[in-house]
């Protein structure tokens, strides 16, 4: 009894205490600082008239808006972002795949050429960009002795959005593959054994077993490279510079911001946020209905 | 005699078979490589056989000039130290404030918590890249461009790891808070001397994660920084590529100096990353 007193006080004086608020302020105050008030001054501001070292100078309403939406070029933009994003999840997600289905079974030197498959998540964008650009170049560029062509592959409307999407996709392959093969790892021996003596065969094996076992995994690194390539910045830089039907959203709000627009880069950062939102939740909708959890 | 032929010759037959896949993928996988040793074998070749026309994988002529360039004509090596700087930074206070949240968060209960607890899901929502022309705004009035404290300071706290911390410290045994409350430990005390400790190897995964991830930040140093002085490693390395007399040698030793430590992180604690990586994401 003396002891449940006891407790029962220890929890009231628990509650009181200012403790968990000296642990959790500092944090929310830096989310609040940098993500909460930015997000809603971008909003704001987007229906201002900015000067050209980013200071408020008035309100002018939805001009500017209707300005960008009625402008054909922000389409061709929102088009190159959301082609950008659909070249890069098939690639990624596919070549995954395959990694992944190879890497299922742990064998002797499993750890070696895993290796290899994920390695290039850990390359950054400049250095990834400064080799592609040696492969792609049109001069002594690699790819064109080896394919025995001429083809300037990063300043061509055809091949510039999908070279990037290239360079992209092999940056984010690794982070997908090492997602897919543990979900592949995780599907229960047992589970694939039955199959196995029910007479399926390996690709059946793979795909009425293993496939469906890890569709949550499937699922999140799906729609993981779709957000990725949404955000992706410093490849588009470096590479093309946003020309050549490479400008996406990020890339026209920061080109935006460079030459003092800095209204149109906030509209063009909440185009993003708008496109990010909207498949978010059409992958939770999806995740509920789709995924098959274990 | 016939059952024991047959054993070893579907034993040699098994193991030929396992020879000959882990080749294949091994070949796969330095085929996906090659971009990487393409890198490193380029940046030893002088700038006269990189830029022309046949390229030849191996040179008769290996070199270490365009190393030496790379440090005698940009300052490579303050770039680093900078970079190591923001990653040490960010790092120390990700765990910090990972765990001090996530503390919070499973062993209290408070008026605020489910306010405090919304506000990060939501903050998960809002992507970096849109609000980050307003943060530099924001630090432009601070007077804080080009300074060490701009580098960090939106880099200090994720969200991601305070949920996988979070996650973590929910498996830790009530009791065991309990325990240790009836032998005179603080709640202070709790979190330092037991919470933490125990977490070391969340820990591990969170560092490492957080310093490839900072160090490869490319976005916001190159916003934030003016001055060669408090560039990054990422964008010195950059600055090498503009310009239309780009020596390709240059470039690429730059590129192998620019990659060399995130890889070796990589590789040294790709264990802990994986385990990380697939703990926090997706619940199975």
């Amino acid at each position: 009894m003396v002891i449940k007193n006891k407790k029962a006080k220890m929890l009231k004086a628990k509650r009181k205490t200012p403790l968990p608020y000296f642990l959790t302020v500092p944090a929310i105050l830096l989310f609040g600082t940098f993500t909460f008030f930015p997000f809603a001054k971008t909003i704001l501001y987007s229906f201002a008239k900015i000067s050209k070292s980013g200071q408020f100078e008035k309100w002018v309403g939805t001009v500017l808006w209707e300005k960008i939406l009625g402008n054909s070029e922000t389409w061709t933009i929102v088009g190159a972002t959301l082609k950008f994003a659909a070249v890069n999840m098939v690639l990624t997600f596919f070549v995954a795949l395959l990694f992944a289905l190879l890497c299922v079974k742990v064998c002797k030197g499993n750890k070696l050429y895993q290796t290899l498959f994920a390695i290039p998540m850990a390359i950054a964008s400049s250095p990834a960009a400064a080799i592609w650009l040696f492969i792609y170049r049109q001069d002594a560029g690699l790819l064109n002795q080896i394919l025995g062509t001429n083809i300037d592959w990063l300043h061509s409307e055809n091949t510039a959005l999908l070279a990037i999407s290239v360079v992209t996709a092999w940056m984010h392959i690794g982070h997908s593959f090492l997602f897919l093969m543990v979900g592949f790892r995780n599907v229960s021996e047992d589970l694939i054994e039955a199959a196995t003596l029910d007479g399926a065969g390996a690709w059946t094996r793979t795909v009425k077993v293993l496939i469906p076992m890890a569709s949550p995994q499937i699922f999140y690194v799906v729609f993981l490279n779709i957000t990725s390539a949404f955000k992706s910045f410093a490849q588009i830089r470096l590479l093309t510079g946003g020309s050549f039907g490479t400008k996406t959203l990020v890339m026209a709000s920061y080109t935006a911001r460079n030459s003092g627009n800095y209204t149109y880069s906030y509209i063009y950062s909440i185009m993003l946020f708008i496109i990010i939102f909207v498949v978010t939740r059409i992958q939770f909708m999806f995740e509920k209905r789709l995924v098959h959890y274990q | 005699m016939k059952t024991t032929v047959r054993k070893t010759k579907a034993r040699t037959r098994r193991i030929l078979r396992e020879r000959i896949s882990f080749t294949g993928k091994l070949l796969l996988g330095l085929f996906f490589c090659s971009p990487l040793i393409i890198c490193l074998l380029f940046s030893f070749q002088p700038n006269s056989e990189v830029s022309t026309a046949p390229l030849k994988l191996i040179t008769t002529d290996p070199t270490i000039e365009n190393y030496a360039e790379v440090f005698l004509h940009t300052e490579m090596g303050h770039y680093l130290l900078n970079t190591l700087f923001m990653c040490v930074v960010c790092i120390f206070f990700h765990l910090l404030f990972a765990s001090f949240c996530a503390y919070a968060f499973v062993f209290f209960d408070f008026k605020l918590k489910s306010f405090f607890f919304t506000l990060i899901q939501v903050h998960m929502m809002i992507p970096g890249e849109v609000v980050i022309i307003q943060n530099y705004v924001t630090i432009q009035n601070w007077n804080l461009v080009d300074t060490y404290l701009a580098l960090v300071i939106t880099g200090l706290v994720s969200a991601g790891s305070i949920f996988m911390m979070r996650q973590y410290y929910r498996t830790l045994p009530r009791e065991l808070k309990e325990a240790a409350t009836l032998d005179g430990c603080s709640d202070a005390g709790f979190l330092f001397r037991i919470a933490m400790p125990l977490s070391v190897p969340i820990m591990c995964s969170l560092a490492i994660d957080g310093f490839i991830h900072t160090y490869n930040a490319y976005f916001w140093p190159l916003l934030i920084t003016t001055t060669d002085k408090m560039r990054t490693v990422q964008i010195g390395m950059a600055s090498l590529m503009g310009g239309d007399s780009m020596n390709y040698g240059v470039v690429l030793a730059g590129a192998v100096l620019c990659m060399l430590l995130p890889v070796l992180a990589f590789v040294i604690g790709q264990d802990y990353l994986i385990k990380g990586m697939t703990a926090g994401a997706v619940k199975s």
